[in-house]
């Protein structure tokens, strides 16, 4: 399987995080303070004594993107033996949500033997004031009743939304990396992979990803995909700089012709890459490009395999499954059998399914009234009237136009709306 | 039903009733006993002293929670000493949210009763289950389902033939609810309702979109699938359901039928377990289309008179 080297070369243990000195000694010096943990790692890394770190209940990791602030958390983890109880932006974080998987997750004792459970709430900018309604306060509250370590991370802990977190917790800054540090840590990889890379190469790349580690390794990634063993400057100058921003279209074509499985999955690894977009476009081009009946139902069934996998990723935030989904959705949807030779412009099209939906919504607004509308007044669920008795309703207003006038008063929606909704 | 009754009737003459859990597939009056119940409790005022939720339209237990608190705030208006919340498809709760409605029952005890309905009592846990009194509700004998039709059938002026009630009884597996919504669908086309205007009954959109499918035509399919979908808001496994039902009228060799209904009950698994239904049915569609491919190949050629 090919795991992003983001994941595959994640530092494991605090001594591997690279120029975090200071950040590691703060969260270091928090834990040993006010929870258990082994000897040889307090004596290494608590270094400080300061009250303001023992006193704090929470620690709020703060930095710019991709310098490592989830890989500390992940790596403390490991080096006190705790098992990580994690959200992220990813996952829906109503009040409500919060509780059931951190209860969860604190009231089942763990296997394996840890010492201790660890919360961490990712990227709590990504908080969503409406949609995780209630997010921010629960995690408060957690906060100041759990008997276990929380941390969080973001990006920008200024925001003045998170005044009430910044004053019960400890707000400890990572640094943005140098240059050299990232050229450093992408050395250490093409040297991993067995590949030969310039070091002008590995430069341009760390110049233009301003820091961010993460970016950088993935664009490293996709320069060597499809198993090139060798990077040189001209490569990075012929494919363009970092952010070669790809348009939707310009995914589709690389997946639908990506000669090997390997080229189609390295696609995701493109910054540009979201792949819930990429799942409605797929939806949307697979018989546009596979016009035999059998191909489409290939792809389609590689397609259904892959959202399977995102329905119980979203069921139980086992985000360990992703690389299969992208797996099936890319690779799976781009090499099938008896794949014919593609034309040089395919017209991939717009989802229709957007379209539809934005056209409909006044339309589905008024179901959904006279739906509610029967259900109270049936005293059944609005799925069974949208099952059973819509349908039942439709032809007796065909043949009883009373039917409809008396909906038609009951709602206050006009008659002839109320016929086409049926 | 008498014995339910019986039992029902004595909760309301002492005045006192514990909390009550219905169970029993779909159709078999859970709802109705519940309604006819609260009305015997109360009289004219049923209305203000009864809430009905559904566990399956209801976002989520905090709002179960607001309106029950809301509701039992209020003292109960007439002579009954309690308030009655009906909880329909309370087995489509979680565990979880079910714990929490442990609580709320516990909570609000001292001036409201609850009546759970469920399909599955398997499905509703223990500690609720102990805490209320259970009434089985089973499916409908063919003879008691006759009887009603054709009750039916003369309040309404519909002249109803034998064979029809037995088709209705057939495809209704013993749901009052959908036997009723079957004969007036039947009866709104049809003077006399006999067993063909019976079987004609059924939703033409689905069977359309099936045949398209059938026939290889993936993008009118999709087309017809997204209008069904997004317009009329038919959920996955409702298609599913109605191209169960069809399959078995189609005059199609047993291999193929068997290969589709395999298909159709790894749709329902996908629908399930996926997070996009378009996605899901797409493949419905294509896969179809690939089999009804194989029978228009393998069929001999239409004879030329």
């Amino acid at each position: 399987m090919a795991l992003p080297w983001i994941e595959k070369y994640r530092p494991r243990s605090f001594a591997e995080i690279v120029n975090q000195e200071e950040a590691k000694y703060t969260l270091a010096s928090w834990i040993c303070t006010r929870y258990k943990a082994p000897k040889e790692f307090c004596s290494r890394w608590a270094k400080k004594r300061d009250k303001e770190i023992s006193e704090a209940k929470a620690v709020l990791l703060a930095g710019p993107p991709g310098i490592g602030k989830t890989t500390v958390v992940h790596a403390l983890a490991r080096e006190i033996n705790y098992e990580l109880i994690e959200l992220n932006a990813s996952d829906v974080r109503t009040a409500e949500r919060i509780k059931q998987v951190v209860g969860r997750g604190l009231r089942e004792s763990s296997l394996f033997g840890y010492s201790g459970k660890l919360i961490l709430f990712d990227e709590v900018d990504g908080l969503h004031v409406k949609e995780d309604l209630g997010g921010l306060e629960a995690i408060i509250e957690l906060i100041e009743t759990a008997k276990v370590p929380i941390i969080m991370t973001a990006n920008n802990p200024y925001d003045p939304k998170f005044r009430p977190l910044r004053d019960i917790s400890l707000v400890v800054n990572l640094k943005r990396l140098s240059e050299d540090e990232v050229v450093e840590v992408l050395r250490r990889i093409c040297t991993g992979e067995g590949a030969k890379c310039e070091e002008e190469a590995l430069r341009s790349i760390a110049k233009s990803s301003l820091g961010d580690l993460r970016a950088a390794i993935n664009d490293l990634q996709m320069y060597l995909s499809g198993g090139k063993k060798v990077l040189t400057v001209d490569d990075i100058k012929r494919v363009g700089e970092r952010n070669p921003q790809l348009s939707m279209f310009e995914i589709l074509d690389r997946v639908y012709k990506a000669r090997w499985f390997d080229e189609a999955r390295a696609v995701s690894f493109n910054p540009s890459f979201d792949w819930e977009q990429y799942f409605v476009w797929a939806l949307e081009s697979i018989p546009v490009v596979y016009k035999e009946l059998e191909l489409m139902a290939v792809a389609y069934d590689r397609l259904s395999k892959a959202d399977i996998f995102i329905g119980r990723i979203k069921r139980t935030q086992e985000w360990e499954l992703l690389p299969y989904a992208l797996e099936l959705a890319l690779g799976g949807v781009s090499q099938v059998k008896n794949k014919p030779r593609l034309p040089p412009f395919i017209k991939y099209g717009f989802p229709q399914r957007l379209l539809v939906l934005a056209r409909t919504k006044e339309v589905r607004r008024r179901r959904e009234t006279l739906i509610e509308y029967l259900a109270q007044n049936l005293h059944v669920s609005k799925s069974l009237v949208r099952a059973e008795l819509i349908y039942v309703l439709s032809v007796l207003a065909k043949h009883h136009p009373h039917v409809i006038e008396r909906l038609s008063k009951s709602l206050g929606i006009n008659a002839l709306d109320i016929k086409n909704l049926l | 039903m008498e014995e339910v009754k019986a039992r029902l009737r004595e909760f309301v003459r002492s005045g006192n009733m514990p909390h009550l859990l219905f169970y029993g597939p779909p159709g078999t009056g859970k709802t109705t006993m519940a309604l006819v119940l609260a009305r015997e409790l109360y009289g004219e005022y049923w209305r203000e002293n009864t809430l009905e939720l559904n566990a399956s339209d209801e976002r989520g237990i905090n709002v179960i929670r607001e309106r029950v608190k809301e509701f039992a705030r209020t003292a109960p208006v007439g002579k009954a000493p309690f308030k009655l919340v009906i909880l329909d498809e309370a087995d489509n709760m979680t565990s979880d949210a079910q714990q929490a409605l442990r609580r709320i029952m516990e909570i609000y005890a001292q001036n409201t009763r609850f009546i759970l309905l469920a399909n599955y009592v398997s499905r509703i846990i223990d500690p609720i289950i102990s805490r209320c009194a259970i009434f089985r509700f089973s499916p409908l004998p063919r003879h008691l389902m006759a009887e009603r039709l054709r009750y039916i059938a003369e309040k309404e002026g519909i002249v109803l033939k034998e064979d029809a009630v037995d088709v209705i009884y057939e495809l209704s597996e013993g749901d009052m609810r959908r036997a009723i919504n079957l004969l007036q669908v039947a009866a709104a086309t049809n003077k006399v309702v006999d067993s063909n205007a019976v079987a004609a009954v059924r939703p033409s959109d689905i069977v359309e979109l099936f045949n398209l499918a059938l026939n290889g035509d993936y993008l009118k399919a999709r087309e017809k699938l997204r209008e069904l979908m997004y317009i009329k808001g038919v959920a996955g496994v409702d298609f599913i359901r109605a191209f169960q039902r069809e399959l078995i009228r189609m005059s199609l060799d047993d291999e193929v039928k068997a290969e589709v209904a395999e298909l159709l009950a790894d749709l329902d698994y996908r629908l399930t377990q996926g997070a996009d239904e378009e996605i899901q049915l797409a493949y419905l569609l294509a896969k179809l289309g690939t089999i009804g491919k194989k029978v228009r190949l393998g069929a001999p050629p239409p004879k030329k008179r």
